[in-house]
């Protein structure tokens, strides 16, 4: 449990930080919190890796299709990594651009999770009677 | 991940301040551009290696 200390404190470092470089120079007051949060991340992902490959065993174990867990997985990615990126966009000021990141991870993930969807087409035209 | 980095870019950032009005005050302009981009490009490598291993670790992790 001592992790949530650790995000803690590195959140409240990188806001000193920050506060005390922006008067000297506003441009490396962003790049502290970008690196701030990049850190926080890299936390989360190391604790979350042990959730994943317990996960990844239970589906080996009850011989689900691997291929719709693979791409579950990466649509978890790709939200984290453009929830991110987004947020950075609109902490710089740019928050029209941090909305169009935010619609293209929508688009991939739609386009992603298009082979489900006629996946289940086909399945229902196999069922129909000819 | 090290929580050095971040006291590392805030040195840099302090530093290249310094530098700079210092050599500002001493009438040299250019050179104290010159090392305010340094300064910057210097952060900016830094932060961009933090992003690639970000970037290697979810490709690992997710199954890109």
């Amino acid at each position: 449990m001592d992790i949530i200390l650790k995000i803690v404190a590195i959140g409240l470092i990188t806001c000193v930080a920050t506060m005390i470089v922006r008067p000297a120079r506003p441009d490396f007051s962003i790049i502290i919190a970008i690196a701030g949060g990049l850190i926080v991340i890299f936390m989360i992902i190391n604790y979350l890796s042990s959730v994943l490959s317990s996960i990844d065993g239970i589906i080996k174990f009850t011989g689900l299709n691997s291929d719709l867990y693979t791409l579950l997985l990466k649509i978890i990615g790709i939200g984290y990594l453009i929830e991110f990126t987004a947020s950075i966009c609109s902490d710089t000021g740019n928050s029209s651009l941090g909305d169009k990141i935010l619609l293209g991870g929508k688009i991939v993930i739609l386009v992603m999770s298009l082979p489900i969807i006629t996946n289940i087409l086909d399945i229902i035209m196999g069922l129909l009677p000819q | 991940m090290d929580v050095e980095i971040i006291f590392k870019i805030a040195a840099i950032g302090i530093l290249t301040a310094i530098v700079g009005q210092i050599l500002k005050q001493t009438g040299k302009d250019e050179i104290s551009t010159v090392a305010t981009l340094a300064g910057l490009i210097i952060v900016i490598v830094m932060v961009l290696n933090l992003i690639g291993d970000l970037f290697s670790t979810i490709k690992t992790l997710f199954n890109f």
